[in-house]
């Protein structure tokens, strides 16, 4: 009984007149939107290799001169990830590089500098066709499995039979849902063959398990949203109502919910620009470095106020024996300080990111779509995890780089009691073809999914809930 | 001779939708094999209802309504496994073919080792052309959409028929030739149990005819019983009488007795 519901739904979706189209604009738009991502995508490869070999050559390059003269900077260049052929997410708006100096790391252009007028209607990525076509489709083929039938009568005739109620709602959620995920299933490899033929590299690494789990989230998120269709479909009585209430519901769940929960979680949890806090920090590292200078000023002429002349350039005189390491003992503490306060600023920052982030992840999981979104995005690694993982390397590439490079220059400068200012340079041989590398620890498939276990979670619920929902109103649903 | 047991029975049953309208009175009826039972009533009399609670679709206020003496309510679908239904418009797939369509509610019938051959015969003897078997059902006329859902319930073969106004809306030629086809299922032993509006088909075929009025059966009478009267007549008088007259039921019941 349950074979012959799946057979007939399936024979009348392809029968009707919306599933070419369907077909068609899977069967186009996909692979269509996959091309021209991975073309984006092997841009951004070749300008990421040709800047980091101008990156190294100029590393290497590096004298200690260049150090003392406070005018080095280092570029570390973040790699392109393969997976933002599926979904952009943060690719384009993450900087590009960052530079490393002496006083700290900032962050370089961004890939959207690149980009044209034409962006600002959205990108026509994988996701963002699933999200916004394929999703509605979903449930405008689903609206009238239940009411519609009721409408022309077949639901009366076929109940008119032994067929318990389960086994049709069963049976028609699944016919309707394989109709819908054939095309589906073949737009993706066809887009697969598209990526294949422009070299993309789907056999290196980990991106064959992505892959298949993007394919596999994918079909989750549109079964999902079918099944929201049916269950609409199960509590109206004409097609046009189902037809009008799921517009309303996609509309909440794919462009009002996501965005209502970053918005709620914004005005809870207000959190400083990147720029406000660079400021405050640059301020910081001012005033500590102004105090350093006082303070050796005032340290150097309490010594060699009475010191004989030429004292301070002979190592072995006493006052500089004396001075050596005072001098050494202030600026120690003055770097522990730095590094001290530096690092609260930064925790304390990083702290209002992460409670606004986690407000806005917790009411986004309200809708289905939010929770797929950042899902897909984590495991093509243009997410959040992306981000913050970036930012972690960024911190201990330049954590290595003061370690490596700006430590073995150290400047000394002080301001003298009648407010004059002296300047003093000591230095350590340096190895430019030494320098640490900057790279980015790469993200395991399991950390992935065990950092999104709340959108996993929240996507399963979202698929059993509305079926359940169908189920209880089928049961009692009138079909005369 | 000993009577035959009914193949579809209403003890008693009632019907009050939650609006509070009573559309079926303490309806007590019986059909039984190779029995055609057809029940007049104007628009609301409970006819309709009176088909939906054989088919389960809605629950009972009170009674039974049995198919093969199995409780309809108690056990929906063992009860639907003896009984076929062709509504007023034969609702069906407009995109399958004739053929597509007999298969699909065969099946749903029980009916799962049918062959093609099996399918051509159902609608061949319902007057089917030959060319309409593979056809689209969206083209159909209504008369040809009606011979299929009578060829549907042939291939059922289940040993109730229930029919929903079946000729409203038919050509003269074709209402005939649905009567062959109800004459034909009387001799295989069916139970058929016709609501309509169409008097002088009921009084042509109805073994029994019943009228209803505001959710009573009013009258019941055999064919013998009519043969002579003019059941147009006794319709219009039953339907523009003040009271629904249980006593003229009375009278009509204990006379045929």
């Amino acid at each position: 009984m349950w074979k012959t519901i799946v057979k007939k739904e399936l024979l009348e979706t392809i029968f009707s007149y919306r599933f070419p189209l369907f077909a068609v604009i899977c069967l186009l738009l996909v692979p269509l939107g996959m091309a021209v991502n991975e073309a984006a995508y092997a841009k951004r490869v070749r300008d990421y290799s040709d800047q980091v070999r101008l990156a190294d050559e100029a590393a290497a390059a590096i004298k200690i001169q260049d150090i003392m003269a406070g005018t080095v900077t280092i570029r570390g260049f973040r790699r392109p990830a393969p997976l933002s052929v599926f979904t952009q997410g943060f690719e384009s708006t993450l900087p590009r590089y960052y530079e490393f100096t002496q006083d700290g790391f900032k962050p370089g252009e961004s890939a959207s500098d690149d980009e044209t007028i034409l962006s600002v209607q959205g990108k026509v990525d994988f996701v963002f066709l699933v999200q916004m076509v394929i999703s509605l489709i979903a449930m405008l083929f689903a609206s009238d499995m239940i009411s519609g039938e009721k409408e022309s009568g077949t639901l009366r005739a076929m109940l008119a039979n032994s067929l318990p109620r389960d086994t049709l709602l069963a049976g028609k959620t699944a016919g309707g849902f394989i109709a819908l995920w054939l095309p589906f299933l073949l737009a993706f490899l066809f887009g697969a063959v598209v990526l294949m033929l422009g070299a993309f590299p789907l056999a290196g690494g980990d991106t064959a398990v992505r892959v298949s789990i993007v394919f596999l989230a994918t079909s989750l998120f549109v079964l999902i949203y079918f099944t929201i269709g049916i269950a609409v479909s199960t509590s109206t009585s004409k097609a046009r109502t189902s037809l009008v209430a799921i517009l309303i519901i996609w509309a909440a769940f794919q462009l009002i919910v996501p965005r209502l929960g970053d918005m709620i979680a914004r005005l809870v949890y207000p959190v400083r620009t990147e720029t406000q806090v660079s400021l405050q920090k640059s301020l910081l590292v001012r005033s500590l470095d102004l105090e350093q200078a006082k303070d050796l000023g005032r340290q150097y002429d309490l010594i060699f106020a009475t010191a004989p002349k030429g004292a301070a350039d002979d190592e072995n005189s006493p006052e500089r024996k004396k001075w050596d390491p005072i001098r050494d003992d202030i600026q120690m503490r003055t770097r522990e300080k730095k590094s001290q306060q530096l690092g609260a600023i930064d925790e304390t920052y990083e702290q209002e990111k992460r409670r606004q982030l986690n407000l806005a992840v917790n009411l986004s999981l309200v809708s289905p779509s939010a929770a797929f979104a950042r899902t897909i995005a984590d495991v093509c690694g243009t997410g959040e995890l992306e981000r913050a993982r970036y930012l972690e390397a960024v911190r201990a590439h330049q954590k290595a780089l003061d370690n490596e490079l700006f430590s073995k220059v150290k400047r000394t400068l002080m301001i003298h009691g009648g407010g004059q200012m002296s300047m003093g340079f000591s230095a350590m041989p340096v190895d430019a073809s030494k320098l640490p590398r900057f790279s980015i620890a790469p993200t395991t498939v399991a950390e992935t999914l065990r950092a999104n276990a709340r959108s996993l979670v929240s996507l399963i619920v979202w698929l059993i809930a509305p079926f359940a929902f169908a189920y209880a109103k089928f049961r009692k649903y009138d079909v005369r | 001779m000993e009577k035959q047991q009914p193949i579809l029975k209403a003890e008693g049953l009632s019907k009050r939708y939650e609006d509070g309208v009573l559309a079926l009175d303490r309806l007590n009826l019986e059909v039984g094999p190779g029995e055609i039972y057809c029940l007049l009533g104007a628009n609301g009399a409970g006819k309709t209802t009176t088909i939906n609670l054989f088919l389960g679709f809605i629950p009972p206020t009170e009674g039974t309504c049995l198919i093969n003496a199995i409780d309809v309510t108690k056990d929906p679908l063992e009860a639907k496994k003896y009984v076929s239904f062709v509504s007023e418009n034969v609702m069906l797939y407009g995109n399958f073919t004739a053929r597509q369509n007999l298969d699909f509610f065969a099946r749903l019938g029980g009916k799962t080792a049918l062959t093609k051959d099996d399918y051509y015969r159902a609608m061949a003897r319902v007057s089917l052309q030959e060319k309409a078997f593979d056809q689209r059902v969206k083209n159909f006329s209504k008369g040809m959409r009606q011979k299929l859902g009578i060829a549907i319930a042939i291939v059922k073969d289940a040993p109730a028929v229930l029919l929903d106004e079946p000729t409203s809306g038919l050509d003269p030629k074709a209402a005939a030739e649905f009567l062959d086809i109800m004459a034909q299922l009387r001799t295989e032993g069916k139970a058929v149990l016709m609501s309509t509006h169409d008097i002088f088909r009921a009084k042509e075929i109805g073994d029994r005819v019943g009228i209803m009025r505001e959710g009573r059966l009013v009258m019941e009478r055999t064919r013998d019983e009519l043969r002579n009267e003019d059941l147009n007549r006794i319709y219009i008088d039953y339907m523009e009488s003040e009271a629904p007259a249980a006593a003229r039921r009375t009278e009509s019941a204990e006379a045929r007795d």
